[in-house]
């Protein structure tokens, strides 16, 4: 199935100048980029981006973490791109995470995983509009 | 007269020091956006030591891409430039490091892709002297110029 998945690679892993590291990831696993943009994420933006965690405990620290610098978001499209991309990414729990995954490789712990991935494809479109006017995405003929 | 001498030294560290710490527009271009390798050219520019400071996809209009190449204009190969430019979206970024002009100018290699030297992003990534997979300031007005082409001041990020 052709899908798309919101992807953002998080403030540690850009703090740790993993951008390419990811990037590169997910271009061999045949996920194309059809969107990206570096932004800062603002606490109205962190919290409304996770508003369905908001009642969980980690809520405070995760919108925290997710605000103390420059993410890059990005569009990825693909066979199977949402499972896919879970797949690449590894384990929420870099110590559960296979290895050669994103997670296992560039994750600090549990908090500060290095990246985050839609979980469905009803999410996926959420977020993918969350941070994306239609414009902003662009078409992959190859 | 001492205070003097180290207040003067200080001054001059801090001044040189600032001269180097530069931003410079880095774009990567169609061929190579369509080949997927936006991770590992961004790889090499982080791995080069340059930090990532502002990114974005974008695909040029043709207005966008004859304003950007305005110093090309009279040139035989301009027509050529602006069509492959707008073949397909690009990645834009602003690079921030010591010496990112000349760095980045490093890893990319030379603009003719077969006489860049091995290793460097057009030696390894490149299809022709065209299609040569990233576009770099040459100097400190053109990164400036170019970097306000494209970003916002709020789209730069301290890093």
């Amino acid at each position: 199935m052709h899908e798309r998945t919101l992807s953002i690679i998080k403030p540690d892993a850009i703090g740790k100048n993993h951008i390419g590291d990811i990037l590169s990831r997910f271009e061999k696993a045949g996920l194309k980029i059809v969107a990206a943009k570096m932004i800062h994420l603002s606490t109205e933006q962190a919290q409304g981006f996770y508003a369905v965690h908001k009642e969980r405990p980690f809520f405070k620290d995760l919108v925290t973490f997710m605000t103390t610098g420059p993410v890059l978001i990005t569009v990825l499209e693909g066979h199977n791109a949402i499972a896919k991309n879970r797949e690449v990414m590894g384990a929420t729990d870099p110590k559960k995470a296979a290895p050669g995954t994103i997670r296992a490789d560039f994750a600090h712990n549990i908090d500060e995983n290095a990246v985050h991935g839609s979980d469905s494809a009803e999410n996926a479109e959420i977020e993918i509009s969350y941070f994306f006017k239609p414009v902003e995405i662009w078409k992959r003929t190859r | 007269m001492k205070q003097f001498v180290l207040t003067f030294l200080i001054a001059l560290f801090t001044v040189g020091t600032a001269a180097h710490a530069e931003q410079t527009l880095s774009i990567i271009k169609p061929d190579a956006v369509e080949a997927n390798h936006i991770g590992e050219i961004v790889a090499r520019f982080e791995k080069g030591g340059l930090k990532i400071a502002a990114m974005k996809m974008t695909k040029l209009s043709q207005q966008q891409a004859q304003d950007f190449y305005a110093e090309h204009k009279e040139r035989p190969f301009f027509a050529d430039l602006v069509t492959f430019m707008t073949s397909g979206p690009c990645v834009v970024m602003v690079l921030d490091g010591k010496d990112a002009i000349a760095q980045n100018r490093q890893l990319m290699g030379a603009t003719d892709y077969k006489k860049a030297e091995p290793c460097t992003i057009r030696a390894d990534f490149a299809c022709s002297h065209t299609k040569n997979a990233v576009h770099g300031s040459d100097s400190p007005v053109s990164a400036k110029r170019e970097i306000a082409f494209f970003f916002t001041p709020n789209e730069i990020f301290a890093r």
